[in-house]
């Protein structure tokens, strides 16, 4: 185990007041940051140094800071969540960096996830996505017996590939294009591997895709950056997925006439 | 009743579905189109022969007619997915890095079928559409217009701009289809850089040879 040491960074840190205003780079310097820190922690560090200076702190996303719920997020030296693979920006450790290196820290950029301040984006177009048909109708009246319907061990597996997205919406934000295939496949496909999802497979790629193209996200062109940057590694045989259910949603499926 | 169609054509999934199927037909054009000119290479009487048979074909128009809206068809639908992708980001990145996985070839799909439609501008103009492409035999016609090093440059840069094109551009219609397969796709991968690196050497050797063989002449 290597000891812990503590290092002076400079930080380039995107500043935007509000979804109205032009933000820019803002330049910070940041001693004292502990190799054993997280990424979150350092700013929280740089936070309590703006704030008794009586600066504005840096408005930053997060939660549960363990990687599993999906609010953490933003592009450090252009890559998103950090340099680590299957990483979220949370559990991204402080001793990647060296003593004296320059950081720049921005947030996802998207038409459809306009920043809100510094480095908050506006993620409700998920929320929409979501809503328009990444759900099973089930009667939620009282529990359903666990295993009426038996699905064999490589389908669920397979699901469960599928539902490790966490919709944080770095596939977005790491797309060339600022595409969100990435998120609305893994629905797709998470769904449409089980029975339970199959009744409602065509009408759901219909309305989910239709509500992507709406909220203004790009088009994928195969560059696979999101798959690679995704924290849960979400494959990108989602979006193989996606294609063939909207195509065979559109051309044998009576949905949509 | 066609609501659905255009449903389909106005969706992001069904321009790329357009794209990735006509590209896919435009390659089996382009190993055809490859195949009959390198009887060019078993002689001149051969290719003259090819030429008059390919002319003579009653279907011909026909064929002319399905290849142009093949190509219309593709680069409408790549035009509209560009112009939306590059809205897509108004804000760019001010450090735009990544993790690895696009390559040059898918980040300049657009430039490079731009410079192919170049090429095929002049190429149509030089064997189709130019007077003097129909009163000499067809082999003359090749080394009349490959001969001037203009047009053999052209050429070249349009073969090597199919080759970057194809190598991105093979797999990505099979992903872009629903075809991804443990099995299959890391073939199909390979088999797309293979015939994207055949096709584009297999073209820019018409130029090279006449151009080196005239420079020699000369
Ligand atoms: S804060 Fe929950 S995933 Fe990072």
């Amino acid at each position: 185990m290597s000891a812990e040491k503590t290092m002076k960074l400079n930080l380039k840190i995107w500043r935007q007041k509000n979804a109205d205003s032009n933000g820019s780079i803002e330049d910070f310097q940041l001693d004292g940051v502990s190799t054993d820190m997280s990424f979150l922690e350092m700013l929280d560090v740089l936070n309590e140094q703006l704030i008794s200076a009586g600066r504005e702190p840096i408005a930053f996303d997060h939660d549960c800071r363990e990687g599993v719920c999906g609010c953490c997020g933003a592009v450090v030296n252009g890559q998103v969540h950090g340099p680590d693979e299957e990483t979220t920006l949370c559990q991204l450790h402080m001793r990647r960096f060296h003593d004296g290196d320059t950081i720049q820290i921005e947030p996802w950029r998207s038409r459809a996830f306009p920043v809100i301040k510094d480095l908050i984006v506006d993620r409700t177009a998920f929320e929409r996505i979501q809503q328009a048909g990444g759900f099973v109708s089930v009667s939620t009246g009282s529990a359903p017996d666990a295993n009426t319907i038996s699905i064999p061990t490589r389908d669920a597996e397979k699901a469960f590939d599928f539902a490790e997205c966490i919709g944080c919406g770095g596939c977005v934000a790491a797309c060339p294009n600022g595409a969100a295939m990435l998120f609305t496949a893994a629905k797709v496909a998470q769904l449409v591997t089980l029975p339970q999802g199959k009744l409602e497979r065509s009408s759901r790629v219909l309305t989910m895709v239709e509500r992507m193209d709406a909220e203004g996200f790009g088009d994928c062109t195969n560059h696979y950056e999101c798959s690679a940057a995704c924290p849960k590694g979400v494959p990108i045989e989602a979006i193989a997925v996606m294609n063939r259910e909207y195509l065979r949603a559109t051309f044998l499926s009576p949905e949509g006439a | 009743m066609l609501r659905w169609i255009y449903r389909f054509l106005n969706s992001s999934i069904g321009r790329k579905a357009l794209m990735a199927s006509t590209g896919l037909l435009l390659i089996g054009f382009l190993i055809a189109h490859l195949a009959g000119n390198l009887s060019l290479y078993k002689g001149e009487g051969v290719f003259d022969e090819y030429a008059h048979f390919l002319g003579g074909l009653e279907i011909l128009p026909l064929a002319e007619f399905l290849l142009a809206l093949l190509f219309v068809a593709h680069i409408t639908m790549a035009i509209l997915t560009t112009l939306e992708n590059r809205g897509a980001r108004p804000v760019k990145y001010a450090v735009a890095a990544s993790h690895g996985k696009k390559t040059v070839s898918s980040t300049t799909m657009f430039i490079s079928g731009l410079v192919v439609l170049i090429f095929l501008g002049k190429h149509l103009w030089d064997f189709r559409l130019h007077k003097e492409a129909f009163e000499k035999a067809p082999a003359e016609v090749v080394q009349t217009a490959l001969s001037n090093p203009l047009t053999a440059m052209v050429y070249i840069l349009g073969a090597i701009a199919l080759g970057f094109h194809l190598f991105h551009a093979f797999a990505s219609a099979f992903q872009t289809l629903g075809v991804n397969h443990p099995k299959y796709t890391p073939a199909l991968t390979w088999l797309g850089r293979v015939l994207a690196v055949i096709l584009a050497l297999g073209f820019a050797s018409f130029p090279l040879i006449f151009w080196l063989s005239q420079g020699g002449a000369h």
